[in-house]
């Protein structure tokens, strides 16, 4: 199946996208998305209940966070009450060990996302700092990446042999299907979702078309 | 110059500071219409039984601060800029309406981009009319960066 893993809804500061109107596109588009996955800026939206949006469109629904660490943004799939109380999740200096341990100890699962982006991608800070121990899989593919940026993180993510996903990192509803990522597994849920991460059967993809890079 | 962003939030958020009114015409209500494309009669025709604002309208509004007084200002060197604004539509505004603006800071946040540190300032103007009903609330976000340590 394929799942759209990185895309803000109205609920992020700078989102612009109700998450009814990205169901909307992507039955009208016809785009090859099993579901996405909204990863709202430093927050989990633990309020809103997408069920009856997965019934009238047939997608799967999940929710994550992007949140910001000394080593660049880093999606976190999996969020539950023992990780939301493990850190802030609105820092913006979080450090990035303290997540990946975090994750890993409540049963989630964090991403470094678009890490060939300078400044708040993970390889930009790995040039001054070295890599980070606990790291195995990033974003490879980001839809709002710049031209040399998603290169840069494929290139660098097989240096340090490290998994790649995809994800839209969408704000506006037309951004969404740009990337995304294929797994071998069904996925039904957010544990699932962090269980087939871990299995590690899946690949980022993107279409010619539909990607900016 | 590093900014504490709790603090500025602890210290400056949630407090009045300004209170301006805003007549409001006819011709003000068509002219906001035509200047952002609207076509609808009831937007756009001064004779109209039913005209009324646009949604966004309140967005035209400025009061006489933009910041409360001995506000700080975060760098020496970036004046910021505007980061956009948010409008939510609570009740119809009509011609012969006097709004009662009322501002304050509703958030200050920070976040990281390509360009680095980022510390966001909203702004938010409550509109109320002269029967003190709640017609529209305008956040308006203001991007500052601070100066590097």
């Amino acid at each position: 199946m394929i799942l759209d893993l990185h895309n803000h809804s109205i609920r992020s500061d700078d989102g612009k996208a109700r998450v009814e109107n990205y169901c909307q596109w992507i039955r009208r588009r016809g785009l090859p998305l099993d579901g996405l996955v909204l990863s709202e800026h430093r927050q989990f939206d633990g309020a809103s209940d997408y069920r009856p949006l997965e019934d009238e469109f047939g997608l799967l629904i999940l929710k994550a966070s992007e949140v910001e660490t000394d080593y660049g943004h880093v999606l976190v799939f999996g969020v539950n009450d023992d990780l939301l109380a493990a850190f802030d999740f609105a820092r913006v200096d979080l450090p990035l060990e303290l997540v990946l341990r975090q994750s890993e100890r409540c049963g989630a699962f964090a991403v470094p996302c678009h890490p060939g982006r300078p400044n708040v991608g993970l390889f930009a800070h790995y040039e001054a700092r070295g890599p980070v121990p606990g790291v195995t899989i990033v974003e490879t593919l980001n839809g709002g990446s710049r031209a040399g940026e998603n290169e840069r993180s494929q290139a660098e993510a097989v240096r340090y042999g490290y998994r790649g996903v995809g994800g839209s990192d969408a704000h506006i509803v037309s951004h969404i299907g740009r990337c995304a990522t294929r797994f071998e597994d069904d996925i039904r849920d957010a544990d699932g979702l962090v269980k087939a991460l871990r299995a590690g059967r899946f690949e980022a993809i993107t279409w010619p078309s539909t990607s900016q890079s | 110059m590093a900014v504490d962003v709790a603090k500025l939030k602890r210290d400056w958020t949630g407090f009045e500071f300004d209170r301006v009114e805003f007549p409001v015409s006819a011709e003000e209500l068509t002219e906001f219409a035509a200047a952002v494309g609207e076509t609808a009669p009831w937007f756009t025709d001064a004779g109209h039984p039913e005209l009324r604002a646009v949604p966004n309208f309140a967005a035209k509004y400025h009061g006489r601060r933009m910041w409360p007084p001995d506000f700080p200002r975060l760098s020496k060197t970036s004046m910021g800029f505007d980061a956009g604004k948010r409008v939510e539509v609570h009740g119809p505004i009509r011609p012969g309406d006097v709004l009662v603006a009322r501002s304050k800071i509703h958030d200050v946040y920070e976040k990281t981009g390509r360009s680095g540190s980022m510390i966001f300032l909203v702004h938010r103007m409550e509109f109320s009319n002269q029967r003190g009903e709640l017609v529209s609330i305008v956040d308006w976000r203001f991007l500052q960066q601070p100066d590097p340590d």
